[in-house]
């Protein structure tokens, strides 16, 4: 088997723009999905609206294409009726922390045994370069012609307020580092959160000085480095994998049945 | 034989698990939490029972939708507020053809309105809450013995169809308390009609309009109106097999009653001077039935507790203007009734001169 067959080539090319970063994640998570035997029989991909929700659509296992914001709510009762399924989310930072932010927020509290990839490219690309609550304060775009008022939302605190939580920060250039990420959070017993960041270079890169992708990854190469190994928390522009305490028993809240969890707290 | 005391509410959790539902997803909010709360003491004893108590009622209308692309059948259950927040989930639901279970039971809105008092004013959002075309099927019992009813039929209908289908209650019939004998009810009941997920396909499920390939049909009228009158087509036809209704009182009357829901039963007393049509199935509504009925009558009363929601459909079917007692502000009593019918000089002398028990 290839990770190739995990990916429905006769559609290619995609959708995405030259130089979108969506694809490196994409195969990315088809090679993780080839070693660790993921198939049309064990696992749903879930993907919300944006450019990332795209893809689903090109990979070879059935694959649900939700509402703006609601990937969370749609993947946790997959793998409350399906436990024994993979279920991994895939969808844009606007998508699953601006719009489905609640969802988010108590995706988190309930620590569903699903992994999220966070395409974060600190735009709404697909709508044409509007600020996100990824974006870095200052940072002009055509909702904000005078820079970005307020701070990006926190998703490390975010997702680490849950004790059980997995929490990996990583971008499009680091790809073994990516790799890995995407291969432990589908192995985690829990919620399990990849933020990727990685680039838009149509509707955001251009904008703020890019002249081409390449220089956007070349960025990343440069200001992003690899967390000290223990570390707990991650600084700002630094990669790697923040682990909780794996979850013991089911999640309380994905069957009455169960009495144990952090739901019980 | 086992007859019970029943509320309208808990027998509506029994329908459903009757009918084979194994999910529930929902957001506490009167008047309907007695349904919520009824699959929460359910789940517990019966682990293949799935009960979440979600952050909201979006999530809530969304996770029944995940749980029946992966197998389940499933429901959720709200009122005005809630179900409003619900309509985009209800037109994704439209859009993917699956089948699932929304329970509305009515109170007073607008907004956070009348939170305890029952009222009928979301008999329109039922049919066109969400953006876009697409078309219901609601139903609306009347009593406790049909909300138990008709919750089977709401789910056998949703299978048929690959529809989200809505099933309608209201304050007061949720919290009404009935001697029932539910071994009396037998329905058939109409199996999973949905491959669930990971069968083996590479099935995209999307909102988005798309070719059967997944591609991108966003700019494509034909392609769109090909998808859509696929799914009206066998959406109607469906229905057409669901079409309940009930027919009665005083048939030789001159004016003909409609009345639905709880308005119905409020109505009662009313029977020896009347006749009464009651949809059941307000959705699709019934036009055949209306078109062949309402000619016996020299004048139409649509009895709501909205105001004229569902006299302006009569109206429309039927090409000819209707009397309008709406019962508004939870005021749904025989006393609302009898003023209603004053107000248009339509009320029979000895209901006048009748003392209110």
């Amino acid at each position: 088997m290839s990770y190739k067959d995990k990916l429905k080539t006769e559609l290619f090319p995609t959708i995405w723009c030259p130089g979108c970063g969506i694809g490196l994640i994409m195969t990315q998570l088809a090679m993780v999905m080839d070693d660790l035997g993921l198939d049309k029989t064990n696992t749903v991909i879930v993907t919300g609206i944006g450019c990332t929700g795209r893809m689903g659509a090109y990979m070879q296992f059935d694959s649900v294409y939700t509402l703006h914001g609601r990937t969370l709510p749609v993947a946790e009762a997959i793998k409350t009726v399906r436990p024994e399924l993979n279920v991994i989310v895939v969808s844009g930072d606007g998508d699953l922390t601006s719009i489905g932010g609640n969802h988010l927020l108590h995706a988190i509290r309930r620590n569903p045994s699903i992994t999220v990839l966070c395409n974060n490219n600190e735009i709404y690309g697909l709508t044409g370069g509007q600020t996100g609550p990824t974006t870095p304060v200052g940072t002009k775009t055509v909702s904000s012609p005078e820079g970005a008022t307020f701070s990006p939302v926190n998703l490390q605190g975010l997702v680490n307020t849950n004790g059980n939580a997995f929490y990996a920060k990583t971008t499009v250039y680091h790809q073994g580092q990516m790799r890995r990420a995407i291969k432990e959070a589908i192995e985690w017993p829990g919620f399990a959160f990849v933020d990727i960041t990685s680039q838009c270079i149509e509707n955001n890169g251009r904008r703020i000085g890019f002249p081409s992708a390449n220089e956007m990854l070349n960025y990343y190469k440069k200001e992003y480095r690899q967390a000290p190994p223990g570390s707990t928390q991650l600084a700002y522009h630094q990669l790697g994998i923040v682990k909780g305490k794996p979850a013991e028993a089911e999640p309380v809240a994905v069957g009455a049945g169960s009495k144990n969890g952090s739901g019980e707290a | 034989m086992a007859k019970r005391l029943l509320q309208g509410n808990e027998a509506v959790l029994l329908g459903a698990v009757k009918a084979g539902a194994t999910y529930f997803a929902g957001y506490p909010i009167s008047p309907s939490s007695e349904i919520l709360m009824a699959a929460s003491v359910y789940a517990a004893k019966h682990p293949e029972f799935r009960f979440l108590q979600a952050e909201d009622e979006i999530a809530s209308a969304n996770a029944i939708i995940g749980a029946s692309l992966a197998g389940a059948k499933s429901f959720t259950a709200t009122s005005g507020p809630g179900f409003s927040l619900m309509q985009e989930a209800i037109g994704y639901a439209h859009k993917l053809g699956v089948p699932t279970v929304f329970v509305d039971v009515q109170r007073v809105g607008p907004a956070t309105g009348m939170p305890t008092m029952p009222g009928q004013g979301d008999i329109l959002q039922t049919r066109y809450g969400s953006s876009g075309d697409y078309t219901s099927i609601v139903f609306y019992p009347s009593s406790v013995a049909e909300c138990y009813e008709y919750t089977i039929q709401a789910f056998n209908c949703a299978e048929e169809s690959q529809s989200p289908v809505v099933l309608l209650s209201d304050a007061f019939l949720g919290h009404l308390n009935e001697i029932v004998d539910l071994d009396t009810i037998d329905v058939p009941i109409v199996p999973r009609t949905l491959e669930p997920l990971a069968s083996g396909h590479t099935r995209l499920f999307s909102g988005v309009a798309t070719y059967p390939d997944g591609e991108p049909a966003t700019a494509d009228a034909d392609e769109f109106i090909r998808q859509y009158e696929e799914a009206k087509e066998r959406r109607l036809e469906v229905a057409e097999r669901y079409a309940f209704y009930e027919y009665g009182w005083n048939k030789d009357a001159e004016t003909l009653v409609i009345a639905f829901g709880i308005t119905r039963r409020i109505a009662q007393p009313l029977a020896p001077h009347f006749a009464l049509f009651r949809p059941i199935r307000i959705w699709p509504v019934l036009q055949d039935q209306l078109r062949e009925i309402a000619p016996r009558y020299k004048r139409l009363i649509v009895i709501e507790g909205s105001d004229g929601q569902y006299a302006s459909v009569v109206e429309r079917v039927l090409y000819r203007d209707v009397h309008r007692v709406p019962l508004l502000g939870g005021r749904m009593s025989l006393e609302a009734v009898r003023e209603g019918l004053d107000r248009i000089g339509l009320l029979p002398r000895d209901l006048a001169e009748a003392t209110v028990s």
